[in-house]
């Protein structure tokens, strides 16, 4: 079943299953930090306050209590993120 | 606590803290206390790569294009950064090696450093094919004022720690006098050392490499210098790698389970750690005034430079759980995101200089024995 990506008092949404939670926040025009993009650097970090993920890859990086690398990981439930910031749109479309 | 480098004694290794239990003896890493830093080994030898592989010819050409304001920021970059990894292609192994305790952790800071001497001989590689005189460059490094100030303040916390180890080694803990001097060696106050010594490492690798980093991407956002910003793109993923391990290393100490003792040292000196970050972004934002003195650079200034410092600063201190310093929330420079991300350093054989792809292709002795088979 798809599983929903809902972003902390802003929007939800439906992540194609081959996307990583990094690549679907991207899809989805929203700016995301990132450097490795390979689970070892630790900048991507979002908080996850609800649901569970699936780590493709073992991550490396230092990941804080309740924290979730989305560079790695899809996900196994629905989820609720909060991002560390309040991220811009990287386009102008959809709001 | 006597260092010796084959410990005799039969112990349990995964039982050890991370530093100033017993002496390592066997390197086996068949059980390890944290293996996060076998990991850290495995994706560190993964990433292997030699400065000859990058071909510098346009840098030169670039180079010489380049106005003299452009110039200064170029080779001051980089000749602070020829001092960053000198200082850290040896500091961990002369400081950490004498207190490491499991063998996963010591193999973890020799590959660490290994891998900053690579650095180091990639600065040669640049410096020599891009400046007609390269001694001028190495020598100024020493005696230039704006790089010396800030060497004091990487090199002090290392100095220190590794002068009381030595003590501490050699005399053990109490009172001494040495030379007429009363020195008080205590173990609590060489792990504060070695606890603020890592927060300065991490700094180092987290925040002062940076202000380089962007200048060099900057150049090559305007296609100057390219070969340059390859390499300095294969060494800003390693140095993500090795922040990576101060920030376990700190982590783990800051927990307890390791040492509850560090615990204690670690909130006891928090406010020195915060300043310690603080201090060096303040100093890199001299830095960027020093840089810029002559001139600003298409797409960079001290400003927009001295935010990203802000906010680099607050996202690595964050990372060791620390709260932000700035208020700076949005990252000034996102398109280093794209330069810094390392699924696409690999270089293709045809765009680089691998050595192996050279060898025998061109054969520059030729003589009559060659024709002797050719008939008109």
């Amino acid at each position: 079943m798809a599983k929903i990506i809902k972003i902390q008092d802003e929007f939800s949404f439906i992540p194609r299953s081959e996307h990583t939670i990094l690549e679907a926040l991207e899809a989805q025009n929203i700016a995301t930090e990132y450097q490795c993009r390979q689970g070892f650097c630790g900048v991507c970090q979002v908080t996850l306050l609800d649901g569970e993920v699936d780590y493709i890859e073992d991550p490396i990086a230092f990941i804080g209590k309740g924290k979730i690398l989305p560079c790695c990981c899809k996900t196994k439930t629905d989820i609720t993120i909060e991002l560390p910031y309040p991220a811009p749109p990287i386009g102008n479309e959809s709001e | 606590m006597k260092y010796t480098t084959f410990n005799r004694e039969q112990f349990d290794a995964t039982k050890e803290p991370m530093f100033f239990g017993k002496s390592v003896n066997v390197s086996r890493y068949d059980q390890q206390r944290y293996p996060i830093f076998e990991k850290l080994i495995e994706k560190q030898l993964s990433f292997f790569w030699r400065p000859e592989e990058v071909d510098l010819s346009m840098d030169r050409r670039d180079f010489m294009g380049l106005p003299e304001h452009e110039q200064h920021i170029f080779i001051s970059n980089l000749k602070y950064q020829t001092l960053l990894d000198s200082i850290q292609g040896r500091s961990p192994n002369v400081a950490f090696l004498p207190l490491v305790s499991i063998p996963e952790l010591e193999t973890w800071i020799e590959t660490w450093s290994f891998s900053e001497t690579i650095h180091s001989r990639s600065y040669t590689h640049i410096i020599r094919n891009v400046l007609p005189q390269p001694a001028q460059i190495f020598d100024d490094i020493v005696v230039n004022e704006a790089i010396g100030k800030r060497a004091t303040d990487i090199t002090r916390y290392y100095d220190d720690l590794i002068a009381s180890t030595n003590y501490y080694l050699q005399l053990g803990p109490g009172q001494h006098v040495i030379n007429g001097q009363t020195i008080s060696i205590s173990l609590r106050d060489i792990k504060r050392k070695l606890y603020l010594t890592l927060v300065a490492v991490n700094v180092l690798e987290a925040i002062r490499f940076y202000v380089s980093f962007a200048c060099s991407f900057a150049f090559a956002e305007r296609a100057k210098m390219e070969g340059n910003a390859k390499i300095i793109k294969l060494i800003a993923r390693d140095e993500a790698l090795h922040l990576t391990g101060t920030q376990h290393m700190l982590q783990i100490m800051a927990a307890g389970d390791d040492d509850p003792e560090m615990a204690e040292i670690a909130k006891e000196v928090r406010p020195l750690a915060e300043k310690i970050f603080t201090d060096a972004a303040m100093q890199e934002k001299e830095w960027a005034g020093y840089l810029f003195r002559d001139g600003s650079m298409i797409g960079l200034n001290k400003d927009i430079l001295s935010q990203y410092i802000e906010y680099i600063t607050n996202q690595r201190m964050q990372a060791i759980g620390f709260s932000a310093a700035f208020e700076t929330k949005q990252n000034p420079l996102p398109w280093m995101n794209s330069w810094l991300v390392s699924d696409n350093v690999q270089v293709a054989p045809q765009e680089a200089e691998i050595s192996s792809y050279l060898v025998g292709a061109i054969d520059n002795e030729v003589d009559n024995s060659d024709f002797s088979d050719f008939d008109l």
